[in-house]
C-alpha cells in the first residue's frame, strides 16, 4: 500500500501534462491556422487562390504578388502614415488619459462625479455615432485628406480614462497624502509617484491603443482621399473590388502590414502579458 | 527636490513637446491638398469617386486621357471598397465634401437626387455635348428623377444562363439554345444532377437579380408599379416567378439548397464544376475568365423563356456633387464621361457593357471564350431595375423573406404576400 501511493501520484501529474499539452497544441494550432493560411494565399495565383477543394500549400509560389503590393499601393507612404497614426493616438491616450483619469480618482472637484458620468455615457454610444460629427470637425478645421486628421480624434478616450481611473482607484490614498506631505504639489504626486505605480494600466491603454490603431479602417478611409494619406489597413481595403478581388496580393499586403505588429509583440511579448494580465481585459 | 521637480517639468514637457511634434510632422507631411479656391480658370485638381479597385484603373486612364485634352484640369479617382462606400458618401455629402464628380447605383439615386447632394444637369444638358438619347432608355430613364436629370448613365448589365460545356457533353445533353424554355431547362437539369457526384444540374442562388426579379418580368408580372407606389409581389404572376425557382430547390432538387449556397456560393458551385448551369450577370465574365477551369468550360446562353422575353438591368451613373467647389471643371469631366469615346473605352478595356447605345462590341470582343453577345441582346427585352425614393428600406428585408420560400420555411405565396407587405408600407413611408 506505501508504495501504491507514490505511484498513482506520479502518474496523477503525467497524465494532466499530456492534457495540458493537447490543450495547448490545440489552441496554437487554431491561432496560427489563419496566419499560415494568409501566407500561404499570398503565394498562389489567383485561380489557385479560389480552387475548390482549396490547395494547402501554393503549388509553385507566386513571389509576384508581393512586388505587385508596392506596385499597386503607396505601401512606404501609407507605412509611414499608419506608424504616425498609432504612435501620435497611443502617446496621445497614455497622457491625457493617466492625467484626465487621476483627476477623476483622486482630486476633489465640483461636479467631478457629474462629469464623469458624462464620460462613462460616451462609452455606451456606438463609436460609428460620432463619424459624421468627427468629420465636420476635421473638415472645419480645414484638415480633411491629412495624416493630422488620422490621429487628431483618437489621442484621447472616454475608454482609456475610465481604465486608468479605475486603476488609480486601487492604489493607496496613503501614498498620495505622504507625498503631499513631503512637499508635492498635486502635479508632482500624479508624475512622481502616481504614474510609476500605474505602469501596468498604462501599459495595458497602450497597447490596446496601438493595436485598435493598427488595425482602424472606417475613420482613416473616411476622413481621407489620396492613396498617399491613408493608412495601411485604408490602403489595402481599396483591393477589393465590388465581384473580383485578387486574394492573392491581398494576402500579400496584409501579411506585410501585421510584420510591425508581430515584431512589436516579440520584444515586448513579457510586458504585453503583465499589462494586459494586471488591467484584467483583452482587446 | 527642487532639481527634481524642475526635471519633472521637464520630462513632462518633453512628452507634451513630443506629442505637438508628432502633430506638427503630421501636418507638414500632408500640406498640398486640393489647393485652388473656387475660379476655374487656373490648374484645377477634381475628385472622381468610384469604388471598385479593377474599374478605377480604367477609370484613372479615362481620367489621364481627359486631361490630355484639358491640361488645366487633373483628375484622381478615388477608390472606396463597396462596403464603406456609401457610409463615406453619406458621411461626406452631409458635411458638403464629396467627391466632384462619384459614381451612383440605381437603388441609392433617387435617395441622393431627392437629398439635394447631386447636381441638377438638366440645365446644363442645353447646348451641351451630352444628347441623352444616345444612351440606353432604361437607363436615361433610371438616372432622371422629378422629371430632371441627375446622372449620366455610365453603364448596363443584364443575365444569361451561364453553362458549363463539359458537364452536358458528358451527360449527352444538348447545350442550351436561344429557344429554350424554362421546361427545356428543367428538363436538362435533371439529367445533369448527379447525388453520387455531388453534382446538380443548376445552382438556383436566391440574389434578386439572378432569380425572380429576371422571371418576373417574363411571367408578366411586376415587381413594382411604374408609379412606384405599389407593390406587385402578390400577383398571381409574380408568385409563379418566384415558385419556378423555388421548385427547382425544393421539388425537383436540381439545385444545392439555401444552406450549401450559404455555406459555398453559388459562383463556385458553377466554376468549380459541381452545377453545370447559373443565371448570372454580365460582370461575371471577367471573373469566370481568370478561373482557368471556367475559362475552359463555361459558356452563356439567353436565359430560357417563361411565358414571354423579359429581364431587369441595373447599370451605374456619373453624377457631381451640388456642393463640387469647381463645378465647370467637374460638368467637363462628366461630359467627356457620358462621350461615346469615353463609353467605348470602358468596352474596350473588357469591364462593363456601356450604357451608350451601340458601343458594346468592345466588351463581347474582349471574352472570345464566351458568347458575350448573348447579354447585348437581352437589354432589348430588359426593363428598369426596380428602384424607389428609399429602396433600401425594402430591399433587404425581402431578399431575407424570400429567402425563407428557398429555405422551404414559407411557401413562395406566402413569402411574395409579405414581401408585398414590407414593400407597400415602405413606399408608404416614403411620401
Amino acid at each position: 500500500m506505501s508504495d501504491r501511493v507514490p505511484a498513482t501520484s506520479a502518474v496523477g501529474p503525467k497524465r494532466s501534462h499530456t492534457a495540458i499539452h493537447v490543450v495547448l497544441i490545440v489552441g496554437s494550432v487554431l491561432m496560427v491556422l489563419p496566419f499560415f493560411w494568409e501566407v500561404s494565399t499570398s503565394l498562389k495565383t489567383y485561380a489557385e487562390s479560389i480552387s475548390v477543394p482549396p490547395t494547402i500549400f501554393p503549388s509553385s509560389p507566386v513571389w509576384k504578388n508581393y512586388t505587385d503590393v508596392f506596385a499597386t499601393l503607396p505601401f512606404g507612404a501609407q507605412f509611414l502614415n499608419t506608424v504616425i497614426m498609432t504612435v501620435a493616438r497611443t502617446v496621445g491616450q497614455v497622457f491625457f488619459c493617466a492625467a484626465a483619469g487621476y483627476a477623476f480618482a483622486r482630486l476633489e472637484f465640483p461636479g467631478r462625479n457629474a462629469i464623469f458620468i458624462a464620460f462613462l455615457s460616451v462609452l455606451m454610444v456606438p463609436s460609428q455615432l460620432f463619424l459624421l460629427s468627427q468629420f465636420q470637425l476635421m473638415q472645419r478645421f480645414g484638415l480633411l485628406n491629412t495624416v493630422t486628421a488620422l490621429a487628431l480624434p483618437g489621442i484621447f478616450s472616454a475608454f482609456g480614462t475610465f481604465l486608468l481611473r479605475q486603476f488609480f482607484l486601487q492604489l493607496p490614498a496613503e501614498l498620495d497624502a505622504a507625498a503631499r506631505l513631503d512637499g508635492c504639489n498635486p502635479f508632482q504626486v500624479w508624475w512622481k509617484v502616481m504614474l510609476p505605480l500605474a505602469k501596468n494600466g498604462m501599459l495595458a491603454l497602450g497597447i490596446l491603443t496601438a493595436i485598435w490603431s493598427w488595425n482602424d479602417l472606417l475613420w482613416p478611409l473616411v476622413v481621407n482621399n489620396d492613396p498617399e494619406k491613408m493608412t495601411l489597413s485604408a490602403g489595402l481595403s481599396t483591393l477589393q473590388g465590388q465581384f473580383l478581388t485578387n486574394y492573392p496580393v491581398l494576402m500579400a499586403g496584409s501579411f506585410l502590414a501585421s510584420i510591425p505588429m508581430i515584431v512589436l509583440f516579440v520584444m515586448f511579448q513579457k510586458n504585453m502579458l503583465e499589462g494586459i494580465a494586471s488591467s484584467g481585459i483583452k482587446g | 527636490m527642487n532639481r527634481a521637480h524642475s526635471k519633472t517639468k521637464r520630462t513632462a514637457f518633453v512628452v507634451a513637446a513630443g506629442l505637438a511634434a508628432v502633430t506638427a510632422l503630421a501636418a507638414c507631411s500632408s500640406s498640398s491638398g486640393n489647393g485652388g479656391g473656387g475660379g476655374d480658370s487656373g490648374p484645377v485638381t477634381i475628385s472622381y469617386g468610384v469604388w471598385d479597385d479593377t474599374q478605377g484603373k480604367v477609370m484613372q486612364q479615362i481620367a489621364d486621357k481627359f486631361h490630355e485634352s484639358n491640361p488645366n484640369i487633373t483628375v484622381k479617382v478615388q477608390i472606396t471598397p463597396w462596403d464603406q462606400y456609401w457610409t463615406k458618401l453619406k458621411t461626406a455629402a452631409t458635411g458638403g465634401a464629396a467627391p466632384d464628380v462619384f459614381w451612383m447605383n440605381e437603388s441609392n439615386f433617387a435617395t441622393y437626387a431627392s437629398g439635394g447632394v447631386l447636381a441638377n444637369l438638366s440645365d446644363k444638358l442645353k447646348g451641351s455635348d451630352i444628347d441623352m438619347s444616345n444612351y440606353i432608355d432604361i437607363q436615361t430613364k433610371a438616372y432622371t428623377f422629378d422629371g430632371k436629370v441627375y446622372g449620366i448613365p455610365k453603364d448596363i448589365d443584364s443575365i444569361g444562363l451561364w453553362y458549363n460545356k463539359a458537364l452536358f457533353k458528358a451527360a449527352g445533353v444538348a447545350e442550351p439554345t436561344a429557344d429554350w424554355t424554362w421546361a427545356d431547362m428543367v428538363a436538362a437539369a435533371k439529367k445533369l444532377t448527379d447525388p453520387s457526384k455531388g453534382q446538380y444540374g443548376i445552382v438556383a442562388q436566391s440574389a434578386p437579380q439572378q432569380s425572380y426579379y429576371s422571371t418576373i418580368p417574363q411571367t408578366g408580372g411586376q415587381v413594382i408599379s411604374d408609379d412606384k407606389k405599389s407593390s406587385g409581389y402578390d400577383t398571381p404572376e409574380a408568385i409563379k416567378g418566384v415558385q419556378v425557382w423555388v421548385d427547382l430547390v425544393n421539388k425537383d432538387k436540381v439545385s444545392p439548397s439555401l444552406q450549401q449556397m450559404t455555406d459555398t456560393d453559388a459562383d463556385t458551385w458553377f466554376t468549380s464544376g459541381k452545377a453545370a448551369m447559373i443565371f448570372e450577370g454580365s460582370w461575371a465574365a471577367a471573373e469566370f475568365k481568370e478561373i482557368p477551369y471556367a475559362a475552359q468550360n463555361a459558356n452563356v446562353a439567353p436565359m430560357p423563356k417563361l411565358d414571354q422575353p423579359g429581364g431587369v438591368s441595373n447599370g451605374l451613373g456619373n453624377v457631381m456633387s451640388a456642393k463640387s467647389a469647381h463645378p465647370d471643371a467637374a460638368w467637363k469631366f462628366l461630359q467627356y464621361l457620358g462621350s461615346k469615346e469615353a463609353e467605348t473605352a470602358q468596352a474596350d478595356a473588357g469591364i462593363v457593357i456601356p450604357a451608350y447605345k451601340g458601343t458594346a462590341d468592345g466588351w463581347v470582343k474582349a471574352f472570345p471564350e464566351f458568347n458575350l453577345q448573348v447579354f447585348v441582346d437581352a437589354l432589348k427585352n430588359s426593363s428598369q431595375y426596380p428602384s424607389s425614393m428609399n429602396s433600401a428600406a425594402w430591399q433587404d428585408p425581402i431578399e431575407l423573406e424570400f429567402n425563407k420560400a428557398w429555405s422551404g420555411d414559407e411557401t413562395a405565396a406566402q413569402a411574395a404576400a409579405n414581401s408585398a407587405k414590407i414593400m407597400n408600407d415602405a413606399l408608404a413611408a416614403e411620401k
